[in-house]
């Protein structure tokens, strides 16, 4: 815990009934960063999402806001939602209907009694950030899914919150829309400086906007770091999974070290970095399809892992290329750039560096 | 298809027609055509112009009760953190099943002048002056919003709770405090709801009958359905009047209803979401035990008094002034029990419950489906046509289908059926609306692929259609089969020695035996539909989980 | 007159065996136990049933077919209670649906009862029971309907609100101003009430009922009501009280007395007669019989404290009998039959419905 954090969790637990949505999770945000709650559904990250807000109440735990304590179980403090500062855009956006989108986007502010002229000027701010400042005077009920979706978050920074909170704003977007406006949305928060929480379940999205992503599983967190730590260095089976494409390469370890010696089922011996050691118990490699290449030079780098393979399918995805490659260890899915077109059944040399091999257990 | 659809409509419409016939007739009664036709009818209504002004002011008044205590309800029972919430909203149905017949019953020995109980303490508090007179305007209006007013808080209700938490909750984050959201907010969204039920609750107090009848004539104070019923009970009978008070009545009550449905249908803001959230209950503290002394109020004077009342006066010898002196007697339900006429009545409105509920959910589930998925032409006005029942009071109705069944060759006047189509048709608008809510809900793909596979109208809905919607077919099973056994103002003019139904028996109780014996007989009937009530909710909660 | 001139054709009917066959009156009547009856009661039996319409309070209807049941057990009744005009209008409904359910009919304005002879609703059938009434409490011939009970009706207070020199001497003194909002009457299809809006009408002209209705009286459908509220103390004074009611209350212990007003009591008798087309016509005529023979009439007294025009029966339980009592009844009944409307139209202003 940092003096500096603006964002503390600690042993949150949140129970209902028998069922533990959030499994004591502890975790600390930045000024002004944007870190994302990661992970599939059911895994608590809403729940947490909303503990923070207010809108959920605790079993036991400690939440602190700028160093006060917004929510601790041991000292019995619960402050309500709407007296913690914050703001939040929602997945239905929660705009309101009977009222424009001038008035939505001035509620925080009258809430807050500022006087009728400085309110005047953040709405017209706040708007024109999310480029609607023509719909001022537009009755809320008459926008279209991504309009609603500016003016919601518009309503959210206009009063300079603290802190921001996204509940998988984007998830009702088509892709395309989804993915401008996930760009717009980081460049704002960057802008701002706002400290915010984002909650997701798109991996993607989650490594495009964040400083810190912390995925979560069943209630616990499974690793907090930046995206591409977390993309080149995933920490446990479920991440490796989870985020980015990755292949599982079953076998066992059979010497240890800076570079340790794995050998797989097929009889092949792998070189693997492992920087840290490892314990000699992991049963698994986890190899990211985009990290290896076909049509290798086996006269590269020496200290690299070759094999040869026969690809097996070819699925063409505009952006990439998917490659199904049987290799002595079983199949690999492999990524390649469009540009690089092999027919099905040729034989290609694979290669692949040991840095971007993970030792995993599990 | 018109197999099912033209017999219903001609159904709703007939009566009708002889109402009119009737309200134009200035010669023999009852003789259908009429021998001779004139206005005088109408013109004559200038006389009752007080009645129709008292009329007004009772719905006004009943209304205005019924909906601050439904929305004051609603919004406790639906969206406060009160202890024990869901547990009192099913409560909040009892008075519905208790019958206005009783619960105006019960208040007249509760707050009758001098003797009524409520009374007696005050004078033992304070002083000989009377703290009420239920009697009166204000007493019939009081009664009806307590018994006939739960729809009020089943409407504003059901509009809380499919409003999107999520609008709430923004506002919440944002600094909105609990009041500012609730007025600010919670109110606009669910006012289109509020309003339509305003409107929708004046409608029904328009047509209601019981409170007026206990409360008002012995308190020298009429209204159009008493009226009504007064004119009836002479001979020669003024059916003229009769049926241009009830055609009036009916033109009010249409013209009100249509305002109701534009106001749905204009003002909604579509606030259903596809998300399974309930809105999240407000914490509101301490103040949760002022919520909670509000709740147990109401049932306090809408159930617990009522019943209190009703019990103890049937176990008197006589209502007499003074309290302490009361004999106590089992002799009422001795008595109740052993006349013929109250256990053949019982008998009676079970069988017609039975059978109109079975049948009715059959045909009406037909005819949902015709309405709400068929691409026939001219549906909406099919649908307007079939809502019909809605605007007759159930009194006038119950008159033109004598007059009809008078006039028609057909022996079935004094029997089961004529109660059982009166029933019917009466009910329509009942379970259409209840199917409605089901219907809608099904996928159309369901249907189209069965279409698809080969099967033709009729095998569809047999084994597609009609099977999706049975959660819906069994809550409405069970609301027709209650409003049934608990139907007064169709059945008044209808029965006969072989047709005695409940409610009406119990009134024609009332008015030649003593008050302990009537709240004898009230008592059995409550009881018997409490009953009723909770065996039929078990039987069809298993139902309905056996599908799910 | 007519009166006279009635008992003098009685007369020369009795005293002619001939006379007496050609009334129609059964060749051999079958001896009962206490009555004679014309009827076939083995048919009687077969039919096993018989619905009565009739006005009396549910309790007593029920308590007097009762009676019939235990003596002929093969019988199930049930009846139908309403007050008069509501009764007679159900019936002409039904008539005029080709429905037919009623067997035997009571009803407490002579004038319906002279209307449904106009209509051919009774059945001629001369009972052998009727040769104990009066020419005058028969109908004209005799068979269609007959008098089975007297009602007769004076004044009745609360002895716990209104002290004895308080309470109403006379029908005019029921007028008196001090019993605003407390006095409760009859509703107008009560034949009991026509009979006393006509009697008053005659002694004091129209002023009598308009000063009545300025008293706000409540009316009830029935006289358990109109005793009920006595007793419960939420009105003091009843008019049209029943003398019938205020012995049944007394005998039940309730607080009442009964006023016998010094320009007597007016009478309303109750009419029965066998209704044309019934379900079940031989129980019906055996009904009859037994309803006017001796055993029929105390039994139907014993519950309804009714007195019976029959010369030999006893006056009802704990009471007097009517021929101590001074009596003021319509002498002219079609003339009486023709005042309803207007009498409806005074009584809309007296109950506060108009």
């Amino acid at each position: 815990m940092s003096d500096t954090a603006c964002i503390e969790v600690a042993g949150l637990c949140v129970a209902y009934g028998d069922t533990v949505a959030v499994d004591r999770i502890a975790f600390s945000i930045q000024q002004g960063e944007l870190a994302t709650l990661l992970g599939p559904s059911g895994c608590g990250k809403t729940t947490t999402l909303r503990a923070i807000a207010g809108l959920e109440d605790p079993t036991t735990g400690l939440i602190r806001l700028n160093g006060d304590s917004v929510y601790d179980s041991a000292l019995r403090v619960n402050v309500p939602a709407e007296k913690r500062g914050l703001s939040m855009v929602f997945q239905s956006y929660a705009i309101w209907p009977h009222m424009t989108v001038a008035e939505n986007v001035a509620y925080g502010l009258k809430v807050r009694r500022r006087p009728r002229a400085e309110i005047d000027k953040e709405v017209r701010r706040a708007l024109d950030l999310v480029q609607m400042s023509g719909f001022a005077d537009r009755p809320a009920s008459k926008l279209s899914g991504g309009q609603q979706q500016r003016v919601a978050v518009a309503r959210a920074v206009a009063f300079s919150p603290s802190v921001l909170l996204f509940d998988e704003p984007l998830s009702n977007l088509d892709a395309k829309l989804r993915a401008e406006m996930r760009v717009e949305l980081r460049e704002l928060q960057q802008r701002l400086g706002i400290t915010s929480v984002y909650v997701t379940h798109d991996q993607e999205e989650a490594l495009a906007i964040s400083d810190h992503v912390i995925v979560m599983n069943k209630g616990r967190i499974e690793q907090i770091d930046a995206p591409e730590a977390l993309y080149n260095r995933p920490a446990s089976l479920f991440v490796a999974d989870f985020v980015g494409a990755a292949n599982l390469i079953e076998g066992k370890v059979r010497q240890t070290g800076l570079v340790s010696v794995f050998e797989t089922q097929g009889g092949q011996f792998l070189r693997v970095a492992t920087p840290q050691g490892a314990s000699g118990s992991e049963t698994k490699v986890a190899l990211r399809s985009a990290y290896i290449v076909l049509q290798a030079d086996p006269s590269g780098a020496e200290n690299a892992n070759f094999a040869t393979g026969t690809i097996h399918r070819r699925m063409f995805h505009g952006d990439f290329i998917q490659y199904v490659v049987d290799w002595p260890a079983g199949q690999l899915m492999v990524r390649r750039p469009p540009t690089e077109m092999i027919a099905e059944g040729a034989l290609v040399s694979i290669m692949f560096s040991p840095e971007h091999c993970v030792l995993l257990s599990g | 298809m018109w197999l099912v659809l033209l017999p219903c409509a001609a159904l709703v419409l007939y009566p009708v027609l002889f109402i009119v016939s009737e309200s134009l007739n200035v010669g023999e009664p009852g003789v259908f055509p009429p021998e001779a036709i004139s206005l005088a009818n109408f013109a004559g209504l200038k006389d009752d112009a007080t009645i129709i002004g008292h009329t007004l002011f009772v719905a006004i008044a009943a209304t205005a009760m019924a909906v601050i205590f439904g929305f004051a309800l609603a919004w406790i029972l639906t969206r406060t953190n009160i202890p024990g919430g869901n547990r009192f909203e099913r409560l909040m149905e009892l008075p519905y099943y208790m019958t206005p017949l009783v619960g105006a019953m019960a208040w007249g020995v509760l707050a009758g002048p001098k003797t009524g109980l409520l009374n007696q303490i005050w004078h033992l508090l304070v002083g000989p002056e009377d703290l009420f007179n239920i009697y009166s305007a204000w007493g019939i209006a009081w009664v009806m919003a307590l018994f006939e007013g739960t729809v009020a808080f089943v409407m504003i209700s059901a509009a809380m709770k499919s409003m999107d938490p999520s609008l709430e909750e923004s506002a919440r984050v944002l600094g909105g405090g609990k009041l500012r959201t609730a007025l600010g907010i919670t109110l606009p969204l669910v006012a289109p709801g509020v309003l339509s039920a305003i409107v929708f609750v004046f409608a029904e107090m328009l047509g209601a009958f019981a409170a007026a009848f206990v409360l008002g004539i012995p308190g020298r104070y009429y209204v159009v359905t008493t009226a009504i019923w007064e004119s009836t009970q002479e001979f020669p009978p003024n059916y003229g009047r009769a049926a241009a008070l009830g055609l009036s009545l009916f033109i009010a009550m249409t013209v009100t209803l249509s305002i109701a449905r534009l106001i749905m249908r204009k003002g909604s803001y579509a606030t259903i979401t596809g998300k399974a959230f309930r809105p999240r209950p407000i914490n509101v503290g301490a103040m949760r035990w002022l919520y909670l002394a509000f709740v147990l109020f109401y049932l306090l004077v809408a159930v617990i008094l009522p019943i209190g009342a009703l019990l103890m006066t049937s176990f008197q010898k006589f209502a007499t002034v003074v309290l302490p002196d009361s004999i106590f007697t089992l002799e009422n339900y001795r008595v109740a029990l052993s006349t013929g006429t109250l256990g053949s009545a019982f008998v009676n409105s079970l069988i017609l419950g039975i059978s109109v509920a079975t049948i009715g959910v059959l045909v009406m589930g037909v005819l949902t489906w015709i309405v709400y998925r068929s691409r026939l032409p001219g549906r909406t006005a099919i649908e307007y046509v079939l809502m019909f029942p809605q605007a007759v009071p159930r009194l006038v109705f119950g008159l033109g289908l004598l007059w009809a069944w008078i006039n028609i060759p057909i022996p079935i006047y004094g029997t089961l059926w004529l109660l059982g189509i009166a029933y019917f048709t009466v009910f329509l608008p009942l379970g259409l609306r209840t199917l409605a809510g089901v219907v809608l809900q099904v996928d159309r793909s369901l249907e189209e692929c069965a279409c698809v596979c080969g099967a033709g109208w009729l095998h569809r809905m047999r084994t597609v259609s009609l099977p999706l919607l049975r959660p819906g077919i069994a809550a409405a099973w069970l609301l027709i089969f209650i409003a049934s056994i608990r139907e007064l103002g169709a059945s008044l003019f209808l029965m006969s020695p072989q047709s005695k139904v409940v409610s009406p028996a119990i009134i024609n109780a009332w008015l030649s035996s003593s008050s302990e014996l009537s709240a004898a007989m009230a008592m059995i009937l409550t009881a018997t539909i409490f009953v009723a009530v909770i065996v039929l909710f078990g039987v069809a909660r298993t139902f309905t989980r056996a599908e799910a | 007159m007519y009166r006279v001139w009635l008992a003098a054709f009685a007369g020369i009917l009795t005293c002619t065996p001939l006379a007496w066959a050609a009334d129609g009156v059964c060749a051999n009547p079958t001896q009962m136990d206490g009555f004679k009856t014309c009827a076939d009661v083995a048919k009687a039996e077969q039919e096993g049933a018989l619905v009565v319409y009739s006005p009396d309070p549910e309790s007593n209807s029920a308590g007097m077919l009762d009676a019939f049941h235990k003596a002929f057990p093969k019988i199930k009744t049930s009846f139908i209670r309403l007050q008069t005009g509501a009764l007679y209008q159900k019936l002409m409904t039904e008539r005029r649906a080709k429905t037919y359910q009623v067997d035997a009919l009571q009803l407490t304005d002579v004038g319906y009862a002279l209307d449904f002879q106009k209509r051919n609703g009774w059945v001629h059938y001369i009972s052998p029971e009727m040769a104990a009434y009066k020419a005058d409490y028969k109908s004209q011939p005799e068979g269609y309907w007959t008098w089975g009970a007297l009602i007769v009706a004076g004044l009745a207070y609360n002895p716990q609100l209104v002290k004895a020199e308080d309470a109403p001497k006379s029908w005019k003194d029921s007028l008196d101003p001090k019993w605003k909002g407390t006095i409760n009457a009859k509703v107008a299809a009560s034949g009991l009430e026509h009979v006393t809006w006509y009697e008053m009408k005659q002694l004091y002209g129209d002023d009598y009922w308009t000063k009545f209705a300025e008293l706000k009286p409540s009316v009830f459908d029935s006289y358990v009501q109109q005793f009920d509220r006595m007793v419960s103390g939420q009105d003091s004074v009843a008019n049209t009280a029943q003398y019938s009611a205020y012995l049944q209350f007394k005998a039940k212990g309730a607080p009442v007395e009964f006023v016998f007003p010094t320009e007597g009591l007016t009478v309303t008798p109750g009419v029965w007669g066998v209704v044309a087309d019934a379900p079940h016509p031989e129980a019906s005529k055996l009904f009859m019989d037994w309803l006017l023979s001796a055993p029929g009439q105390a039994a139907y007294d014993k519950v309804a404290y009714l007195s019976s025009p029959r010369p030999d029966a006893a006056p009802p339980p704990g009471g007097k009998s009517t021929a101590d009592m001074k009596l003021l009844y319509p002498k002219d009944w079609q003339a009486f039959l023709a005042t309803h409307a207007e009498y409806t139209k005074v009584w809309g202003h007296v109950s506060g419905a108009r």
